[in-house]
């Protein structure tokens, strides 16, 4: 890949084959048997009759622009570096290095752009296409041209190689590759400057058109010894098509039998008798009227004019075709086509040939002066300076009195009507001015009305300058409702804020928020508050305090305490009594055992633990089946009274059914026993 | 406690919010933080300061001042665009009361419109760049060439670092580059421009809408005539000498007779052959099309080693092909064998 900011200039990237339908044949040979050759049918599918959008990387000059272009070859960068030689314009299956589209550029009034149109019909009649059935779309446009126009602006065979060329650029460098995927770009050049109408001092609209041109190359030009100079003059000028408007409607246009009054068109072959210098636009009159077969159309005349049948079925075609397209489409091309849509095919008498257009884009060439130029020839100043005038130049008009600070002298009627001069300087100003004044007598530092900006300046004259500031900036703010409710709404909410902590601070009795650091949340703050007083009074606000423990609640106990703490130990309190009588209380208890279920560290009866946790295992497992197998007999038996056995009711009679019984009769009765739960 | 608010209370109230709260933060916004000044009124309020909606006849009140073909440059008057500022807060302010309170609010005003002028123009990825007020410079241009190249680039650097004839540019935010505040077509061939700052040098260059092909003008041939200079085919230079047309350096364009502006494209190929370096007599359609590139004008204004007019143009064609067109056609049909076996 090339580095940034650098590209690659290729001839030709050459695809191993053009597109088209295709047979691979595989044969199997040397085998001890027959093998069937196998047949696979291959397309290979490339852009005929319109160019996909997507491939359209850019083109130049931009589409409608207006501007010098006339010392530029206007191009199109394609996005698929094959695009250009995918096709043999011989109508050969090789590929050839001679590409298939040629960019044509066509002045106003020199051609006509088609509407859509089958594609059988986008080309000249009788060229012969290789494989006609392969077309990428229905309808596509094609460019009609006559004869002598296409030996004027057309390419010649040997120029087409050179037309092409393939760029391979840094696919990171926005400004070359566009948003191109690979970096590698096809461009196609057109063979004609589109240059700007000296003669006539106007400006010249020109489409350019990528045209396909399989099997017309013969239509092409031949090459011509090659003059040093060029003069502008359009190769045939149609446009009198589009002034004279016939009467009557489209109908009448449709029908054929058209009024054109005494248009004069332009016939073939006078273009030959062209003087030689003469310049474009007095030729175009003097040419039309030296003209021997001058084709008027009055209805009485010999016409040159399709018979009304053709006319009226390609005219249902075009309109049937227009209806297809999406209707923002349309007015897009025909927007761009504006202009090149004279009927030139029913009113030429030499052949006109249909060229297919896969796009078109229209630019304007204005004067021609280039971008070096102009700006090498600008008049470079300060804004305030006046250029002097040639001493010798009349007076043509009052020149404006600006003097050095950039000011300028206009006229001024005072509010008592006196017509005065006063001076005003806008805000651009030769020299670096102060903005802030440090002088005594200088206005306020923030004036509230334009008046208190009128300065009087020494020489008795007012300066103006900032009170039309003032008021035009007034002006401005007032033209936007929404700056003004900006400002008030900010006005408010500093203003208005303020003022109500201010009323606040005089009625409340505590201390409100600062306004000035963090946002202060009003419900919050208030409820704090609140809080803080109620803290601060309790037992006047809320009530006495609770204690902070509550008295235990009284035992009841009946009988003889000692007897009950006795009883609930499991001793005897007689016989303790009696010892205590003997050796004291003490050592009477310490004496007494207390019957324990398991000493700390002694291992439990064997017995009791066996037999409590077969009680245990036998009830769980009853359980479990019970759940499990609600219905078998042979395990009720063991189930713990009283569980019922759900779903076994009233079959207890019947023999012990087998396992498929128990799946056929399981679902209702698990819908049943859910029902239950 | 006091029961009811009376006049004296509100009074008293207005007079000390009037100046008290002058600093009160109305606006906190995450990405551009906390500002006395609503966004919406300072971006407004910074479009003024820029010159955004004020009349033509305002900025230039004559049309002697700016006559066609001219490009002027200026200095921002700051005292003027504040009394734009000025006149466009004084809406609403009814009572004195507003008034003292605007008075206390204004310096924080100024303060935050000075910073928001440089925030109104964010190039894409840009970062940026905030600072206090300083001067404001520009240019208005009046010329065709603003109608007919739209998208002109506009570049100004505080210090000369860029070479006149440098393909590159520094990036926007680079600091010897200069910020555009403002850049606007005010009609179809009126362009203001506004600085952050007084540039030393400012570029004007064509559009790049991509590299196109072309012929030239000689300015001193006739006006229906075209040339085409020669470059060299291994290296991409142009053949001397740089400046004006010779037979050496360039070759007529041979145009088809009859018809207007149809270049013979063979017959200018054989001309460029015989005169290019390394042509090795004939031309590939690549080596045609080197020869027939066209690369943007760049005009210099303020560089103060170019002592004539026609030395602030240049052609940006100086670009270097660093390896062979012979390397690169082995290259590519190794590659493309590759590709397509």
């Amino acid at each position: 890949m090339p580095k940034t900011g650098h590209f690659i200039l290729h001839s030709n990237v050459m695809p191993p084959v053009t597109a088209g339908r295709y047979e691979l044949v595989t044969e199997q040979v040397d085998l001890p048997f027959d093998v069937e050759p196998e047949h696979t049918h291959v397309q290979i599918a490339a852009p005929r009759y319109t160019m996909p959008t997507d491939q359209i990387l850019s083109s130049f000059p931009p589409a409608n622009a207006e501007g010098a272009f006339g010392d530029r070859l206007p191009q199109v960068v394609l996005k698929r570096r094959t695009l250009p030689w995918e096709r043999n314009p011989a109508g050969l299956v090789q590929p050839s290095a001679t590409p298939w589209l040629a960019l044509v550029v066509v002045a106003e009034g020199e051609a006509t752009l088609s509407t859509a149109t089958a594609v059988r019909d986008c080309v000249t009649a009788g060229t012969t296409l290789l494989d006609p059935d392969d077309k990428d779309v229905e309808q596509g446009l094609y460019l009609a041209v006559t004869e002598t126009v296409v030996k004027k602006i057309f390419p010649c065979q040997d120029d087409l190689p050179l037309l092409a060329h393939v760029r391979e650029v840094d696919v990171n460098d926005t400004e070359l590759a566009n948003g191109d995927d690979d970096g590698w770009l096809a461009v196609v050049l057109a063979n004609r400057l589109p240059v700007f109408d000296d003669a006539a001092g106007k400006a010249v609209r020109y489409m350019a058109c990528l045209v396909n041109l399989e099997g017309q190359l013969e239509a092409l030009p031949k090459p011509l010894p090659p003059v040093a100079s060029f003069e502008f003059a359009l190769a045939q000028d149609w446009r009198v098509l589009a002034s004279a408007s016939p009467g009557g409607g489209p109908d009448v246009q449709v029908l054929g039998n058209a009024q054109l009054g005494n248009v004069v068109l332009p016939a073939a072959g006078l273009q030959g008798q062209r003087p030689p210098g003469a310049a474009g636009a007095a030729f175009a009159a003097a040419g039309a009227a030296q003209a021997k077969p001058v084709v008027s159309i009055d209805g009485a005349a010999k016409m040159a004019q399709p018979p009304v049948g053709k006319q009226w079925s390609s005219a249902t075609q075009q309109v049937a075709a227009v209806a297809l397209d999406p209707d923002a489409k349309r007015l897009v091309r025909d927007t761009m086509a504006q202009g090149f849509r004279l009927p030139i095919e029913a009113y030429a008498i030499e052949k006109v040939l249909r060229f297919p257009v896969l796009a078109h884009w229209s630019f304007t060439t204005n004067e021609g002066a280039t971008f070096e130029k102009l700006m090498q020839q600008l008049d470079v100043g300060l804004l305030g300076s006046v250029a002097e005038a040639p001493p010798n130049t009349p007076a043509a008009g009052a020149r404006p009195e600006v003097v050095q600070t950039g000011h300028i002298g206009l006229g001024h009627r005072t509010r008592r009507g006196d017509p005065v001069q006063a001076w005003y300087r806008g805000p651009c100003v030769p020299f670096p001015t102060a903005r802030d004044s440090t002088s005594k007598d200088e206005p306020l530092a923030l004036a509230h009305s334009a008046d208190q900006l009128r300065r009087v300046i020494p020489d008795g004259r007012e300066d103006l300058a900032l009170a039309a500031a003032f008021e035009i900036g007034r002006l401005l703010a007032l033209s936007q409702l929404s700056v003004v409710s900006a400002l008030l709404r900010f006005r408010g909410e500093q203003f208005g804020a303020g003022r109500v902590r201010e009323v606040l601070a005089q009625l409340l009795p505590f201390e409100l928020p600062s306004l000035k650091g963090e946002r202060v949340d009003m419900g919050r703050f208030v409820a704090l508050e609140v809080l803080n007083v109620l803290s601060k009074n309790t037992d006047r606000m809320i009530g006495p305090r609770r204690p902070v423990a509550d008295p235990g609640r009284p035992l009841r106990v009946s009988g003889d305490l000692d007897q009950v703490i006795a009883t609930g130990l499991g001793f005897d309190l007689a016989a303790l009594r009696k010892r205590a009588d003997a050796v004291g209380v003490l050592s009477a208890l310490e004496q007494t055992s207390v019957p324990v279920a398991l000493k700390p560290g002694q291992a439990p009866n064997e017995k009791l633990v066996v037999s409590a946790l077969q009680a245990a295992l036998q009830g769980e497992l009853q359980r479990t089946l019970g759940v499990a197998a609600p219905r078998v007999p042979g395990v009720v038996p063991g189930v713990v009274p009283g569980v019922v056995i759900r779903g076994a009711r009233g079959r207890a009679t019947t023999p012990p059914p087998d396992a498929l019984d128990a799946l056929i009769a399981g679902a209702p009765a698990d819908d049943d026993e859910e029902d239950r739960s | 406690m006091k029961a009811l608010i009376n006049a004296e209370v509100a009074i008293q109230a207005a007079v000390s919010a009037a100046t008290n709260y002058a600093d009160i933060v109305t606006d906190r916004d995450p990405d551009d933080g906390e500002h006395v000044v609503p966004g919406e009124l300072r971006r407004f309020l910074a479009r003024l300061r820029l010159l955004h909606g004020v009349p033509f006849s305002y900025l230039v009140p004559d049309a002697t001042l700016l006559p066609i073909e001219s490009i002027r440059f200026f200095y921002i008057d700051r005292a003027w665009t504040d009394a734009l500022v000025q006149g466009a807060l004084s809406v609403g302010t009814i009572s004195s009361a507003d008034r003292t309170q605007l008075e206390a609010v204004y310096p924080h005003i100024r303060a935050e419109v000075d910073e928001a002028e440089r925030t109104i123009r964010q190039p894409r990825g840009e970062a940026l760049l905030k600072a206090g007020s300083g001067t404001i410079t520009g240019f208005i241009l009046r010329s065709r060439a603003v109608s007919g190249w739209p998208n002109l680039h506009v570049r100004a650097y505080s210090r000369d670092v860029v070479a006149d004839d440098a393909l590159t540019t520094a990036a926007e935010s680079d600091p010897s580059r200069m910020k555009v505040l403002r850049m606007e077509r005010l009609a179809p061939a009126v362009l203001l421009v506004l600085f952050d700052g007084v540039p030393a040098v400012v570029h004007i260059e064509e559009p790049r809408q991509g590299i196109q092909f072309g012929v030239r003008i000689d300015p001193d041939g006739p006006p229906n005539q075209r040339r085409v200079k020669v470059r060299d085919c291994n290296t991409g230079d142009p053949v001397p000498p740089e400046k004006g047309f010779t037979t050496t350096n360039s070759v007529e364009v041979p145009f088809r007779p009859n018809a207007p502006g149809v270049i013979n494209m063979a017959a200018l190929r054989t001309r460029l052959a015989a005169k290019a370096p390394n042509s090795g007599g004939t031309l590939e359609p690549n080596e045609y099309a080197l020869q027939m590139l066209r690369f943007p004008f760049r005009q210099v204004f303020g560089d103060p080693d170019n002592q004539t007019e026609s030395e602030r143009s240049y052609a940006l064609d100086q670009f270097k092909a660093k390896v062979a067109l012979t390397t690169w056609k082995g290259t590519v049909a190794t590659s493309l064998a590759k590709v397509n076996p």
